[in-house]
């Protein structure tokens, strides 16, 4: 076990210093940031006397409209009714959040075609010590990049007069541990396949269906399609991640702090367990392509 | 000549189809006439053959009527219509309810009327059924009679003035003329006054209806199931319904109609402690605080209007009524706390080619005499100085009501956002010093 740990940690260090030094993650913050930028300026842009008008916005324009079609005028006013902050924070940490899984998911499929991976698995390390080195690496750079557009986005709030509300630091925090579960996911599609393409496309295709799983109840379509997307969800909804993250942010809307809390628990829990179910298939099907 | 004249009925024809707007179609369908209680008021929608499932408020009166009536979707609304004048059949029958755990059981129509009678609140709603429904419906019978006998009788009186008044004049013009003495008459003249206008009865908001007979659902929260049986006794073929009964998930909060003083016509609304109100500071803000009540999205809008979508995870905030005698405390960073009072408001038209309009304060006296207030609303002074306006509402004990904290902040454009830019590619200089120094100790 502390054979393991010992693995974890150096392989883990080297994932570090291997992401710092490669600019891939760089660019990943930029692009977070400058959309961040974009939306923060575009919002102060369509305010007029009566408050925030998305329609003085070509670019708030589309994604007000489109939003109000998909779910609703309700879901958009929540959505802005604390400012631009909470929907800049999702558009920004997508960027970063699918580099790091992604990269992860590809390297993860790459080292075990060419036997990298079987070739760590000789010394100290197995399967379970370099997917937990990853897990770290990508919960580490994750923390950087919170931390870094909290920061980014206080000083666009003080340039602009405008305030970081309740919500938003609810779903910083929620956003954090939902990555874990993230992760997670993408070690599990890593583990299930033989090369990078299977595995991004298995991992893709599974955040996919929670997406459209979450999206589908959000949705404001009525009758057949939201029926099916309930029925789904219902069955489906105990392994995705969308709906821990989805329940901890409706109960901490009525001050529920103690479910708040157990959703951010469940989260690490539904992460332990698929990292152990990858532990095992690991553990059955070996590091061999 | 053949083919010339083929082809000028081929342009009618085609004109003919230019011409002629789209007729919606018609369809005869059973439908549930709805009347329903939506928290603030009774409003009507109705249940068209394809909608399967009926939302209403629990634990208060709700009216449902079935009738055969022609169903048409307007596209320019892009809503379901009834056409009711060309054919409205209501049947007379019995309703068949049954929840999950309850027996069905077999309901019968009942007169009723409803009523908003005046009070402190703007919402004293009144079901009155049968008997009880009788006497309101009889109370107001007599009210408006003697209203509109003390109107014939204004009429009369008016009418007598206005002949004296008539009669005296000319007796003085007349006098006048003749070099005679007029000045008992104009005093006469000066002390005769226009009899008093009679008041409409105050004691209504919205008076009652007239009694009508309907199925009247008062739920508990939970799902049900209808279905309608004619007088024979037979189950009427369509007419099995869901019923979704649902209450309020939260209640008693502030929230806060904003109206821009420029935009009289665009109010907006605030609705928790945490929504920020951002403006560009050019005009004055003219507020209205009011209860509000939070509902299933989906639910309530379905329960408003039968055919309408709605997000089922989603909860809304609802106006109720206005906060009555409220006071409002305004707090800016460089003043003392300010409490305002609520004024009445006359809105104007701007005048030239700017267009829209301006809200001035309210003058009886002068240049709105005779006239009503537009609006009685609490006024809060923007200056673009003052970036943050904190507001709080008391109610008419000096009591703060909870959550009715709200901010107000002036935003401009930012002169120093492109340094926001900056720091957002700071991850690529970041990354180009790094691969910098690498490079540097690899070559050196």
């Amino acid at each position: 076990m502390n054979q393991r740990a010992h693995a974890t940690t150096v392989l883990a260090k080297r994932r570090i210093f291997e992401t710092l030094i490669s600019p891939g993650y760089y660019i990943a913050q930029t692009i977070g940031l400058v959309l961040a930028y974009l939306l923060v300026a575009g919002f102060v842009r369509a305010i007029d006397s009566s408050g925030f008008n998305y329609s003085l916005n070509p670019a708030y324009e589309l994604i007000g409209r489109s939003l109000v079609g998909a779910f609703g005028a309700t879901f958009v006013e929540k959505l802005f009714s604390e400012g631009p902050f909470l929907f800049t924070l999702y558009i920004a940490f997508l960027p970063v959040l699918l580099y790091l899984a992604v990269s992860s998911v590809f390297r993860f499929g790459l080292e075990k075609k060419v036997g990298a991976l079987e070739l760590l698995t000789y010394g100290p390390a197995d399967g379970t010590s370099y997917f937990l080195a990853a897990l770290i690496k990508d919960i580490l750079m994750t923390a950087i990049y919170l931390v870094v557009l909290l920061v980014f986005l206080l000083i666009a709030g003080i340039a602009n007069n405008l305030i970081l509300g309740p919500s938003f630091y609810y779903s910083l925090i929620i956003l954090f541990f939902l990555s874990i579960t993230i992760y997670a996911y993408g070690i599990f599609a890593s583990s299930l396949t033989d090369n990078s393409a299977s595995a991004i496309a298995v991992f893709l295709g599974l955040l996919l269906f929670f997406i459209i799983i979450v999206m589908g109840s959000f949705t404001v379509v009525s009758g057949y399609v939201r029926n099916l997307t309930s029925v789904f969800a219902w069955i489906i909804k105990w392994i995705s991640p969308l709906f821990y993250w989805d329940l901890a942010l409706r109960v901490v809307e009525v001050g529920n702090w103690g479910m708040y809390f157990t959703g951010i628990a469940l989260l690490l829990v539904l992460s332990a367990v698929v990292l152990f179910i990858s532990h095992l298939t690991i553990k059955a099907r070996g590091v061999r392509s | 000549m053949k083919v010339q004249r083929l082809a000028a009925a081929l342009l009618l024809l085609l004109c003919a189809g230019v011409l002629f707007a789209d007729v919606p179609v018609r369809t005869e369908q059973f439908i549930y006439s709805i009347l329903a209680f939506n928290g603030k008021d009774y409003a009507g929608t109705f249940a068209r053959e394809e909608a399967d499932t009926i939302y209403l408020v629990a634990d208060v009166d709700n009216f449902i009527t079935v009738r055969n009536v022609f169903v048409y979707f307007w596209p320019i609304t892009q809503d379901w219509k009834t056409d009711t004048s060309t054919l409205n059949v209501p049947f007379q029958g019995t309703l068949e309810l049954g929840g999950r755990e309850a027996e069905p059981q077999r309901l019968g129509m009942t007169p009723y009327t409803y009523y908003n009678i005046r009070g402190e609140y703007e919402l004293n709603w009144k079901v009155a059924k049968e008997q009880e429904a009788e006497a309101a419906w009889q109370h107001y019978q007599e009210l408006m009679d003697a209203y509109w006998k003390s109107v014939s009788a204004y009429y009369e009186k008016r009418a007598m003035y206005e002949a004296m008044l008539n009669e005296l004049t000319v007796t003085i013009t007349r006098m006048r003329d003749q070099g005679q003495e007029v000045t008992p008459l104009i005093d006469t003249l000066k002390e005769l006054k226009a009899p008093p206008e009679p008041q409409y009865p105050s004691e209504y908001i919205v008076p009652p209806v007239p009694i009508q007979k309907a199925f009247i659902l008062n739920l508990p929260v939970g799902e049900y199931k209808i279905r309608f049986f004619t007088e024979d006794g037979r189950i009427m073929e369509g007419s099995e319904r869901r019923i979704v009964a649902f209450e309020k998930r939260r209640a008693e909060a502030i929230g806060l109609e904003v109206i821009p003083g420029d935009k009289w016509t665009r109010p907006v609304e605030s609705k928790t402690p945490a929504s920020v109100l951002y403006i560009d500071g050019s005009t004055d803000l003219y507020l209205r605080p009011f209860f509000q009540q939070e509902y299933n999205d989906l639910f309530y809008e379905k329960m408003r209007k039968n055919d309408a979508k709605g997000n089922p995870t989603l909860m809304k905030w609802v106006r109720i009524q206005q906060v009555p005698q409220a006071r409002v405390e305004v707090s800016r960073p460089s003043s003392e706390s300010q409490m305002i009072l609520e004024e009445p408001f006359y809105v104007e038209q701007v005048k030239g080619a700017a267009l829209g309009y301006q809200i001035v304060p309210f003058d009886p006296e002068g240049k709105h005499k005779d006239r009503e207030p537009s609006l009685q609303a609490f006024h809060v002074s923007i200056s673009e100085d003052q970036r943050v306006i904190r507001l709080r509402v008391q109610d008419k004990e000096g009591q703060y009501l909870p959550t009715s904290e709200r901010q107000i902040r002036v935003v401009k454009p930012s002169r120093i956002g492109i340094i926001s830019l900056i720091l957002a590619a700071l991850p690529l200089v970041v990354m180009i010093i790094v691969m910098a120094r690498r490079s540097r100790r690899y070559t050196s």
